[in-house]
């Protein structure tokens, strides 16, 4: 692989990994909100 | 009733705007005299590494201050610091190994300080689960701040592992007592950039995990006040002292 490849794969496991820990954080959010808002 | 707590922008906006300005300084950089391209990988994985030892040394302010007032709010700021702090000790291993691969030949050696990093990762691992051991607030923070404080001796460990042991990876970078070993200004700010730019998502994650952490404990809190109402006088609590 290039080197051009190997950054490439460094930024898009970085880039992508807080992506979808950022979500994971959002969504938890959103349901714990949700079952807050049932148990009201 | 539960208190309803307003919905923020302001953190994923600042995550966003803080990746897009790192990603442009680490790509505008020079490419090194040896390292080629490959140099760039630094400019993620050194601010990983950086977030992990920040994010594990707010976790011991948490658990020493949880100890000392005994107030929920630093057992959850060292809780939320913690995931946060493992996330990123994993990606810091992520990308050292990626970035290990072309220049050494290898993913990975029993170096001093990857194996101190990869027992760091797994103790905060275990601090994570020894947190969902009980659903009792008290009890989890008063075991987890035990754990928060012992782990912490780990970040020196980790740091001075290149100085004090003979090791394949890298000395310091940037923190130095001759200076920072970076000489082109370029790459320095791209790091640096890079830096605060990877504090500034951190502060961020933690707003909105100190948040969910604060939800859940209040979902917990109105689900075993639930429980009670349900069962009332009629369940007793069974002796498990064990004495005849």
């Amino acid at each position: 692989m290039s080197d051009w490849g190997w950054v490439a794969l460094a930024y898009g496991v970085t880039y992508g990994s807080l992506g979808v820990f950022a979500a994971s954080i959002a969504v938890r959010i959103r349901n714990a909100r949700r079952a807050l808002g049932e148990t009201e | 009733m539960p208190q309803q707590t307003r919905v923020r922008r302001w953190p994923w906006v600042a995550i966003a705007l803080s990746l897009a300005t790192a990603l442009t300084f680490a790509l505008v950089s020079p490419p090194d005299d040896t390292q080629g391209d490959l140099v760039r990988i630094m400019y993620v994985h050194v601010p990983a590494a950086w977030l992990a030892y920040l994010a594990f040394f707010v976790t011991f302010i948490g658990s020493v201050a949880y100890l000392l007032t005994r107030h929920l709010r630093w057992d959850r700021i060292a809780a939320a610091s913690a995931e946060i702090g493992v996330y990123f000790t994993g990606l810091a291993i992520a990308l050292g190994m990626i970035w290990a691969k072309p220049t050494w030949g290898v993913w990975w050696t029993w170096d001093a300080r990857l194996t101190l990093t990869a027992i760091m990762f797994f103790v905060y691992l275990g601090y994570l689960a020894l947190r969902r051991t009980t659903d009792d607030p008290v009890a989890r923070a008063n075991r987890s701040a035990v754990l928060g404080i012992v782990g912490a001796v780990q970040i020196p460990l980790v740091h001075f592992s290149v100085v004090w042991w003979r090791t394949l990876h890298q000395p310091p970078s940037i923190i130095k007592p001759d200076g920072p070993a970076i000489q082109d200004p370029m790459m320095l700010v791209a790091l640096i950039v890079g830096v605060l730019a990877f504090t500034v998502v951190y502060v961020s994650l933690m707003v909105e995990r100190i948040e969910l952490i604060h939800l859940e404990d209040q979902r917990n809190a109105f689900e075993r006040i639930a429980d009670q109402s349900v069962a009332g006088d009629s369940v007793t609590a069974p002796d498990l002292g064990g004495s005849s």
